[in-house]
This record gives structure tokens, sequence and C-alpha cells, in this order.
């Protein structure tokens, strides 16, 4: 099942290109702002999911309205760092996170807006992310682990480089407009093998970052056990699975971004800078470098 | 005026005698979601709440503080974000480039609660006293002249900190976001009651021993520049915490069985407890080491950069 949030607040689940409005399942759940309603739909979906199969089955079916991030505001936007082996033969590095302004998500076909900063680059993360269902805290870090999830969704964690003094600096990450997340929440029963999935992001049409999934360094329920060993998840947290750095390149004003991650979707934004700033096109291969260095002996 | 949460899910007052006058009934007609929505209703709507406050207050007839049990006044903000550094601690040096991290909000703790030690192989649990500003309107963008228009008051936070934790080489701070390392307390403040933010002595007695000791005089960056850089990246909302660092000077270790007593003039004070199941042990008193690393210039005391990794 692929859950979205309109424009207008409703929720759908998404087919074939349109949807089918499944709202009445979940009208007794109380919201006061868009950011309230998705944390309540999931915490209560498990118990209302034949419920919900059942309007996705008999409702009409619409086109794809206007979406919202499917979390517009979560809870905790929790991102790894570095969590790919990127062709290197190191040993695993030790596991680490961070936490993100969740104020900088925004959905579908918004526009990453990149400040009037000195950064000396913006670049695009494309990521495999997950949204928690249920509150946890000291999950195991076997298959049980997933039993928290929502479900995956896309998410392009946008980093100004080289700000504050103690990188990488948690502010590049924080703007305002600097998490596209979506388009759905797809349920993890329709993903067989969340470390089986390809992972591309183009810029203008030009594939930059092509990975799987397959080469994680912690997978998704070491992700997950690791993070609940330091604090509860709650409904409609939203934690970002690492990217490749094979393939990171310059957002700059006017760029299309896409981002694929098999079997989960298509999300799109674009990029606006009011200062026009223009760095190279394609793949920063500086970087890429560094990164293959990093814990090589 | 100081505005407290006590007994479970209730709002209130503290009147001038020392007395907390319940307030929860009036934030129904927000129909707040949950408890969460509580203190944040109470700011957005303060204006045109406080005459009824005031008459409340004024009225009398509050329970005496030491009859309730009070917890932190911030029940679930949207955002926690920490200054890192942000005291000269003595050096004469230039001025620091801001940073700033963001600490889990599913942590809190607040007055009488008990700061839970993980089993994780810190190398030390320091305590970290600061003053904290209680954001009052959403906002984004504004001036350094308006940044005082967006804060609502002030509260008393320790920002209890596992060290030696993560990976190195990427300044690793979540060993701040284990589940109850956000103590605040006792209650807000409201800022017309604070005449000079920078001029707050803050305090930490562990057992009765005096600890860290400063004045928010010797901030390197003052709230409102903090505030106005930190809204040039990020909206902010009613209710959100901004904490503006600690002096280094004077941390020390937090371990099974201490009571922490943190105080800023002016706001408050309150007592927060620890326990270790593992019941481990570290020299007692302050940390000279850490003092020292910092007067330094250590960047990030107690967790040594090599390489450097994007995240």
């Amino acid at each position: 099942m692929r859950l979205v949030l309109t424009n207008d607040n409703r929720i759908g689940v998404q087919q074939d290109g349109g949807m089918v409005d499944v709202s009445s399942a979940f009208d007794d759940i109380r919201y006061r702002t868009s950011a309230d309603r998705m944390p309540r739909v999931l915490a209560s979906l498990q118990e209302r999911r034949s419920r919900v199969e059942d309007l996705a089955a008999s409702g009409e079916r619409v086109p794809l309205p206007g979406l919202q991030a499917p979390v517009p505001r979560p809870p905790k936007l929790i991102a790894a760092f570095g969590n790919y082996r990127e062709g290197s033969d190191r040993e695993r590095q030790v596991q680490d996170m961070f936490l993100e302004s969740p104020d900088s998500v925004i959905g579908p076909n918004g526009t990453v807006i990149l400040p009037n900063h000195p950064a000396t680059i913006f670049h695009h993360e494309a990521e495999l992310a997950l949204v928690i269902g249920q509150r946890s805290k000291n999950l195991p870090a076997d298959e049980r682990a997933l039993e928290a999830l929502a479900g995956y969704t896309c998410a392009i964690d946008v980093s100004a480089r080289g700000l504050g003094r103690m990188g990488p600096s948690r502010i590049g990450k924080s703007f305002d407009t600097f998490t596209p997340l979506g388009p759905a929440i797809v349920t993890t029963d329709e993903v067989p093998d969340p470390q089986n999935l390809r992972v591309t992001m183009t810029i203008n049409g030009e594939l930059r970052q092509d990975y799987t999934t397959s080469d994680m360094e912690y997978s998704v329920v070491e992700v997950l056990a690791f993070i609940t060993s330091y604090m509860t998840l709650v409904p409609g947290d939203v934690l970002l699975c690492g990217t490749n750095h094979q393939g990171l390149g310059a957002l700059q004003d006017g760029d299309q971004a896409e981002m694929t991650i098999e079997g989960v979707g298509t999300l799109a934004v674009s990029v606006h800078d009011p200062q026009r700033r223009e760095w190279p096109r394609g793949v920063d291969q500086e970087m890429a470098a560094r990164q293959r260095a990093v814990g090589a002996s | 005026m100081r505005i407290a949460a006590f007994d479970d899910g209730r709002i209130g007052i503290i009147g001038n005698d020392e007395t907390v006058v319940e307030i929860t009934d009036l934030l129904q007609a927000y129909e707040p979601l949950g408890p969460q929505d509580l203190l944040p209703d109470l700011i957005t709507h303060f204006d045109e709440l406080r005459p009824e406050l005031e008459r409340r207050v004024a009225a009398g007839g509050g329970r005496p503080l030491d009859g309730v049990r009070l917890h932190s006044p911030l029940t679930r903000p949207s955002k926690i974000v920490c200054l890192i550094g942000n005291y000269r601690e003595g050096t004469d040096r230039p001025i620091q480039i801001l940073d700033l991290f963001f600490k889990s909000p599913e942590g809190i703790s607040g007055p009488g609660d008990t700061v839970v030690l993980p089993p994780h192989q810190a190398n030390i649990f320091h305590h970290e006293a600061e003053i904290a500003v209680v954001i009052g309107r959403e906002a984004k963008d504004f001036s350094e002249a308006e940044a005082m228009d967006a804060v609502f008051g002030y509260v008393v936070y320790n920002d209890v900190s596992a060290r030696g934790l993560g990976r190195s080489g990427i300044n690793s701070f979540l060993g701040k976001s284990f589940d109850t390392f956000a103590a605040f307390g006792p209650w807000i403040v409201t800022k017309d009651e604070i005449s000079d933010p920078q001029s707050l002595s803050v305090t930490v007695d562990v057992n009765g021993e005096r600890r860290q000791d400063y004045s928010t005089s010797d901030m390197e960056r003052p709230i409102p520049e903090l505030l106005t850089y930190i809204s040039s990246v990020m909206t902010l909302h009613p209710g959100d915490v901004i904490c503006c660092g600690t002096n280094h000077q004077g941390l020390g270790a937090m371990q099974d069985g201490d009571a922490v007593v943190t105080t800023v003039s002016g706001i408050g004070s309150f007592t927060i407890h620890v326990r270790d199941e593992h019941e481990r042990a570290w020299q007692r008193g302050v940390d000279r080491a850490m003092a020292e690393q910092v007067r330094a210039g250590a960047q990030h005391p107690a967790a040594p950069r090599s390489g450097g990794s994007a995240s």
C-alpha cells in the first residue's frame, strides 16, 4: 500500500498514477495542522488496515492531486552519517547519527531554496527513508525491528558544505526546504528486501547517484536497533539511512532534481537560488575520492 | 510571570506567595490534541489570556508549591536547538564561528526526575548548565532588532552529555540525545521579568558541592544574535527552545545516586537525580582536564578529530 497526503490534508492510497481517497477510515482522528495528521494516522494504521484496503479496492480512483510530504513536519528527523561502503574494503565505520530540523521537510514537486549563506557548495544526497509507525525503544537488530516501521519513502538530504565550525555541520542540512520527502509511504509488505533497492538521482536528466542499498554498512534493522538504544522513536519519525557519496554533485538555480528508489517511488523537486551562484555541473569527483579514502589504511 | 507544569498534565501560574494557580481549563478552549499542545497554546494566545491569568493569580487560592509535583515546563517541544561552545571561558580568543546541533525532544526530564545513564561505554557523563530561550511565535528571518519579539521567556536547562561515543572525525553529538538527557525546569519565566539575560549567574551543585559557576555576560554571541542566525536557517515555533551553550569550566561527572541542582539567577533552580544500573564510578569534583582542553581551544572536547567524513 502506498499512502499519500494531499495538499488539502486527505489521506490517499496511490494506485497506477491515480489515488483513492481513504480519509474516511481516519475520520475520528482529530488533527489541527497537516503536520499533526499523518503521525496519528500511522499510529492507528495496523488496526485499520483491512478497512483502508477495502476502501482502496472499492473507492473511486481519481487523478493524483497535489501532494504534501507524507509527514510534513516529522516529530523527529534523524539521519545516519556515511553508511555505505562506496567501493572500499574498509572495516565498517563506527555507527553514528544526528538530528536535523524537522522544519526542513518539503513535499513532491516542491522547491529547494538555497539560502544566502556562504556555503562552498550545495549537494544532493539521495537516501532511503524509514517512516516510523509504532512507538519504539531498544529494538532488536533483526526482522522484529521492522514491525516499528510504517514503511519507506524517498528523501533528498540537501547539504550545504562549509558552514559551522564542527564539520560536518548540522546547520548545513537544516535549512528550511532542505529535506524533500515522498511521494508516498510504501508499507513494509511491499518491499520484501530493503537491502536490495536501486537508488538513482538525476539532475536535469543527467544521472548522478546510482547505487544499491545492498552496499549499506549498517542495514535497516541495525539502523533501527542503534537509534532506539539512544532514544524513543514515535509514529511519524523519519530516519534517513545515509547516502552513497559516489555521484554527489551541486544543486543550483533552475535545476530539476529527481530521485528514484526502485519499488518505492520517484521524488522530483526544483531548485531556486535567489543569488544565482554557479558551481561546476556533473559529479563532484573530489568529494567522491575523499569518501572512498575514509577509513583506508 | 512564571509558568509551570505540575501533577501530570496540569499547567499553572506561580503566584508571589509561592503557590501555583491552575489554569489548564483556560487552555481547553484551544482543543489540544494532547498535553504537548498546552504550553504552545498558552504561548501562542498569551496576550489575550494574560488579563485572566493575572486575575486568577491575584484572586489567590493556589496550592502551595511544596505540595505539588513540578515537571519540565516544556512537555515536548518541536525542536531543541543547542549552541556548541558559546562562552569565552577566560580566554581572549576571537569569537568562534557559530555552530549548533539538535537534541532529541523525546529526551525530556524535569524537576525531581531521574536521569538514567545508559549502558553505552561513554568516557564520562557530564552536566552542562545553561540558560535556554523559549520561543514565543512562529518566526523566520528576523533582524537582530526584532529578535526579542520572538522570545517568550527563559528556562533553566541541563544539557546532560555522554562523552566519547560515536564515530571519530565527525563531532558526534548523539551522546546528548539519550532519553531523559534534556533536563528543563523549574518553570518558564516570561521575558518581561528578566531585565538583562546577559547578566545572570548559572550554577550547578552536585550533592551540595559547587561545580559550574559562571555568568551569562561571558557569552560569545548574545541571545539576539543567536536567535537571528538560527532564524536565517529554520522556522521557529512557539515552545521551541534555544539552549545557549555552557561554560565548560566546572563540568564534572554525573553518577549513580547524585543529586544535581541547576540554577539560573532570576529564573529558578531544580534538582535532578541520577541512576546508573551499572554503578560506574568517576572521579568526583570538577573535570580539570576538560576545562583545560576547552580553554586551549578544543573544538569538541573528548572527541578527537581525525580523517573527516561527510554525512
